[in-house]
């Protein structure tokens, strides 16, 4: 390597920078999602959403192929669960094209859409979060199809909504996704068979957790019928939570001892697969232009 | 000049885009590589405090920019990293071919620390210590065996973006 003294000139360039650094994060701290740094930020997004797309078009099967590899001790494990699973779908699948297979999940989303949210906007997955601190994913629809700040997110068929997440930013032509694992999520939720209600946090790469379930609830996640855990209404002060009632969320995974004589907690497997998911439907529901809480 | 500003902007933007497409899919025990990190640390490695600074700015200011994190605060770890590594260089005297793969890899967990520290004195934080810690070595690892593979690349496009000396005799 070559040594070189270093003027002055270098001390001054990173003392300019590192202070300017420091000035955007003390403007972006008091202005909120309102000011001219978020405002950067969303063109930011909006120029880069076309390239992500071709991007993302491009590079899918190769991170698709990694991603399984990297995957591959969980995918062992589940391979018990899946092989009787596989069994029956093998004969549907049989003769079926790639091309098939994703227009089956498009008209599920087209009948879940039709049937249940008329008002919700379909859309593809562009990109994934840049931060190993943040989960969430770019979809390729904006302002421009009529999507919001705050709407929730789900994928599935008509019979099976599945929650995903809620937009948490949105240019003209593309929006970001916070998905229910995001540490800063939150949500509603219901037990299926109890109809016990908790608080459902995403915890990252662990299964987001449920709490506040009153203890004396029964959970039994032995037996032949799974829990499930769902999207519940409720109405406070006269405004309604953000997700429409009945989206699956997961299913409950583990039941956490608790020190708590009152309250019991639960972890949940979310029913969305979030390494592969592509087709998404934006809800365009009263609740969400409200602004309203999980 | 311009042409070399278009260059290191091109790469940053590749980055960029790898990152938040083909990388952000590429989660192996929770964790991906940081392909900013390792771009600001291996232009600092090769062109000196000045570049790795101001790369490390703007490549920084672009990732926050996507995030929903508090903006800036990439930009001033990537900053920091950059003038570090950039300053550190003059004491590297190995001419070993694993020198910018240990670098880079201790250079992303001090990066990644750096940025989390930070994170926990504004309250932004919400991970708990294991996964902080966890994420800033697997971080490292991963962008320390990139390194082989990128760093040759980057080290071309640099060179190639020199200006040119003319001899007059």
């Amino acid at each position: 390597m070559v040594t070189h003294p270093r003027p002055r000139g270098t001390r001054l360039l990173v003392v300019a920078l590192v202070s300017l650094s420091l000035v955007i994060i003390t403007l972006d701290y008091r202005e909120g999602s309102t000011g001219p740094l978020a405002e950067a930020g969303r063109w930011t997004q909006a120029t880069m959403a076309p390239l992500q797309q071709a991007v993302w078009t491009v590079t899918r099967p190769i991170g698709d192929f990694f991603s399984g590899l990297a995957h591959l001790p969980s995918l062992e494990r589940e391979n018990a669960d899946l092989k009787t699973q596989v069994a029956n779908l093998q004969a549907d699948l049989a003769g079926r094209s790639n091309v098939e297979t994703q227009l089956q999940t498009v008209t599920d989303l087209l009948g879940l859409k039709q049937q249940l949210f008329p008002d919700g906007v379909a859309a593809v997955v562009i990109g994934n979060g840049v931060s190993n601190f943040e989960w969430s994913v770019t979809i390729n629809k904006g302002s421009d199809d009529g999507i919001e700040v705050d709407q929730p997110v789900v994928a599935g068929a008509a019979t099976t909504p599945r929650l995903v997440g809620r937009v948490t930013q949105v240019t003209s032509n593309s929006a970001t996704v916070q998905l229910l694992i995001d540490q800063n999520f939150a949500v509603a939720g219901r037990l299926s068979p109890t109809r016990a209600t908790g608080l459902v946090q995403g915890r990252g790469e662990q299964d987001p957790e449920m709490d506040g379930i009153p203890q004396d609830t029964n959970i039994d996640i032995t037996g032949d019928q799974p829990v499930q855990v769902f999207t519940m209404s409720y109405e406070i002060n006269g405004q309604h939570g953000r997700y429409p009632p009945g989206i699956l969320i997961g299913e409950v995974s583990s039941v956490i001892q608790s020190t708590n004589a009152l309250e019991t907690a639960v972890t949940i497997r979310p029913a969305v697969d979030f390494a592969s998911l592509e087709y998404v439907l934006v809800l365009k529901t009263a609740a969400s232009q409200e602004g309203n809480g999980g | 000049m311009i042409r070399r500003i278009l260059s290191l902007a091109a790469v940053v933007i590749t980055a960029l885009l790898l990152q938040s497409t083909v990388f952000g899919q590429l989660r192996l025990l929770g964790v991906r590589p940081e392909l900013l990190y390792l771009v600001t640390i291996s232009i600092a490695l090769l062109e000196g405090p000045n570049e790795g600074a101001t790369v490390g700015f703007v490549s920084g200011l672009a990732q926050d920019f996507l995030m929903n994190e508090p903006k800036g605060l990439t930009a001033l770890t990537l900053t920091l990293l950059g003038y570090g590594v950039g300053m550190f260089r003059q004491f590297i005297v190995s001419p070993s071919p694993l020198v910018p793969t240990i670098v880079v890899g201790i250079g992303t967990a001090a990066g990644i620390a750096f940025y989390e520290i930070v994170s926990v004195l504004l309250g932004n934080f919400h991970e708990d210590t294991a996964y902080g810690v966890k994420v800033a070595l697997l971080t490292a690892a991963y962008n320390a065996v990139l390194t082989p593979i990128l760093y040759p690349l980057l080290r071309r496009i640099t060179e190639g973006s020199r200006p040119r000396r003319v001899v007059r005799f």
